[in-house]
């Protein structure tokens, strides 16, 4: 196990070391000059122009940028931002980064359970009328994009009903839009892995022996069937994950939440490029982990997986 | 359906008509995948037409008609500059269709060139080629495309640029699954034997024989790469104005859900419509390609 989790540690190393390259060339690859948008009205002004351009370090050569660059990143400042000058990233980003993480990981504990709970509902009811529902339901929730079904979803019980506030960030009432907005795919996605690899382990000899032996039909179902189809969801987990944080780019948008994810969007728009740059390492960085816990599990949960590793 | 009702069905059915393969017998008889492509169709047709077939001019600012709710003259009302919402929608299709086609010919070009390359020389490139693969797929696929906006600027060009980059990787590991199984078959040996160059096996031998199921399973990405469009042009990195675009309708019209509904919510159910069609004909498809999950 431990080699395994060794292994996987070096290739999260190989990952982080190309998003910390792709981020710095993605900033200088940039057309224009930062500098001159800074200046604007004091574009003949020199003196402050090669104070800037020292400042911000784009007056020393590639490798040593590079190397500044490594430096801001360990020590958390992340640099100097190009929209507010003088603010280092970290004071842009900084009350966005709970926000975010917040938002996907209350969402992906939301939609597990519920996923579940709704995969095994339908497979216990194979070809009733509850299941067809249910699928239909599952393919509507997978198909709609979050910010479509969010225009539908405020539009009804924002603005129809009123029921709950449109926008913002800071009540709990202002937090279940979004949420459920964000929980509503990845928990059709788990629902519908469910109901399938159900199917396939309620055929299964080990759940007969279970019944023949007189276990309590709720047991079987819970413990033996759902027990033995938790690898392959956990698998997927991983990926649900990728969506979430996606998820969170559309939801902070309509709904005005002061995320990473908006923020994000808002300095690709302004060209503030150093700021999108660390909200997209930290995020390769946060999706990154998480998979690695996915891994791990997995490989507790599966013995061959890590027997396997250690062979080759 | 259990198993029971399928293999009465089997015994039942009449002997296939001529012309028909087992696959397209299949297809006929599976709901989603019928439902699914009669709504892809309908949303192709219109796509196709667009041009002729949109009530007014999509791009036609009119400051004496903004938000005009629907009616008469313009079914579906009026946006902030006046434009015609259905012909907007009509041709968004248009567009949303021909960013999705353009990102899948560019990487069923090269994802299934570089998947073969991998396959068939094994060794170094396999491996350097497919490490390349897995770090693309350790970045969320937002992400890709938010480096390449910012990279690039928003846009068009932009869009297809970066979901090209998400999408080849995919294609890539597909192409490479199919020659390693082809190219230990008889044929390809025969070939390698009398001396036929490298680039014809791939390209008279080996390209023949992967084609059909690398479209089939690639077209079950169409769906995909549009959501991702309209994700992008809704957070304003992706498609531009003046082209209509149905994400970018919805976030024009979001802010003035209370008063104008009519913009956003058309939007959002053209695109939810065409999604869930996307998804039950892929849905049906893969039911009809893999046995093993029928009636489920």
């Amino acid at each position: 196990m431990l080699h395994y989790a060794t292994r996987r540690l070096l290739g999260l190393t190989l990952v982080w070391a190309v998003a910390l390259i792709v981020t710095f060339f993605a900033v200088r690859a940039v057309p224009g000059d930062p500098i001159m948008v800074m200046l604007s009205d004091h574009a003949g002004d020199a003196a402050l122009e090669a104070r800037l351009r020292a400042d911000y370090g784009l007056d020393r050569p590639l490798p040593v940028q590079f190397l500044a660059y490594i430096g801001d990143v360990l020590n958390g400042t992340f640099g100097l931002s190009y929209r507010y000058v003088g603010s280092t990233v970290i004071d842009v980003i900084r009350d966005g980064m709970t926000i975010t993480p917040l938002l996907a990981l209350s969402a992906l504990f939301i939609a597990v359970p519920l996923g579940l709970f709704f995969g095994v509902f339908a497979a216990v009811r194979a070809g009733s009328w509850a299941d067809t529902g249910i699928i239909l339901l599952l393919v509507t929730f997978i198909s709609i994009p979050s910010f479509a079904l969010a225009a539908l979803l405020v539009w009804m019980l924002s603005l129809k009903l009123a029921l709950l506030p449109v926008a913002g960030w800071g009540s709990p009432a202002q937090l279940v839009l979004p949420v459920t907005v964000l929980v509503v795919g990845p928990m059709a996605v788990i629902a519908r892995l469910t109901r399938t690899y159900m199917l396939e382990v309620l055929d299964r000899d080990f759940v007969r022996t279970a019944r023949a032996k007189g276990v309590r039909e709720n047991r079987v179902i819970w413990r033996h069937a759902l027990g033995n189809t938790m690898v392959p969801i956990v698998t997927s987990i991983g990926l649900i994950f990728g969506g979430l944080l996606s998820g969170a780019f559309v939801v902070e948008t309509v709904f005005n939440i002061p995320g990473l994810g908006r923020i994000a969007i808002d300095s690709v728009l302004a060209r503030d490029y150093p700021v999108t740059m660390s909200i997209v390492l930290l995020f390769t960085v946060f999706y990154s982990l998480i998979n690695l816990c996915v891994d791990l599990i997995y490989a507790w949960l599966d013995p061959r997986i890590r027997f396997d590793e250690a062979a080759a | 359906m259990t198993l029971e009702t399928s293999k009465t069905d089997a015994l039942n059915a009449p002997a296939p008509r001529r012309g028909l393969s087992d696959f397209q017998i299949r297809f006929l008889r599976s709901r989603n995948a019928m439902i699914g492509s009669i709504i892809v169709a309908f949303v192709a047709i219109v796509a196709l037409l667009a041009p002729w077939i949109t009530p007014h001019d999509p791009t036609k600012v009119s400051i004496m008609a903004t938000w005009l709710p629907p009616g008469a003259d313009h079914l579906l009302g009026t946006d902030a500059l006046g434009r015609d919402v259905l012909s907007r929608l009509i041709m968004g299709a248009r567009v949303s269709l021909t960013v999705a086609l353009s990102v899948l010919a560019i990487t069923m070009t090269f994802g299934t060139l570089l998947g073969m390359v991998a396959a068939w020389y094994r060794g170094h490139v396999d491996n350097v080629l497919m490490r390349f693969v897995d770090i693309i797929f350790a970045f969320p696929e937002l992400i890709i495309a938010i480096i390449v906006a910012a990279a690039m600027g928003p846009g068009t060009f932009t869009v297809i640029v970066a979901l090209a980059l998400v999408w080849w990787p995919g294609i890539a590991r597909m192409a490479r699954a199919l020659v390693l199984s082809l190219r230990e078959e008889p044929f390809v040996e025969a070939g390698i034997a009398c001396g036929t160059p490298t680039w014809r096996i791939m390209w008279r031998h080996l390209l023949p024989n992967i084609v059909s199921p690398m479209i089939v399973r690639a077209s079950l990405g169409v769906g995909m790469i549009i959501m991702a469009e309209a994700t992008m042009s809704f957070l304003g990195i992706g498609v531009q104005e003046p082209y209509p675009t149905w994400g970018g309708m919805i976030r024009d019209g979001l802010p003035n859900l209370r008063t104008d509904p009519h913009l956003a919510l058309s939007a959002s159910v053209a695109l939810g419509i065409t999604m869930i069609g996307f998804n039950l004909l892929g849905d049906g498809l893969r039911d009809v390609l893999d046995p093993k999950s029928r009636g489920r």
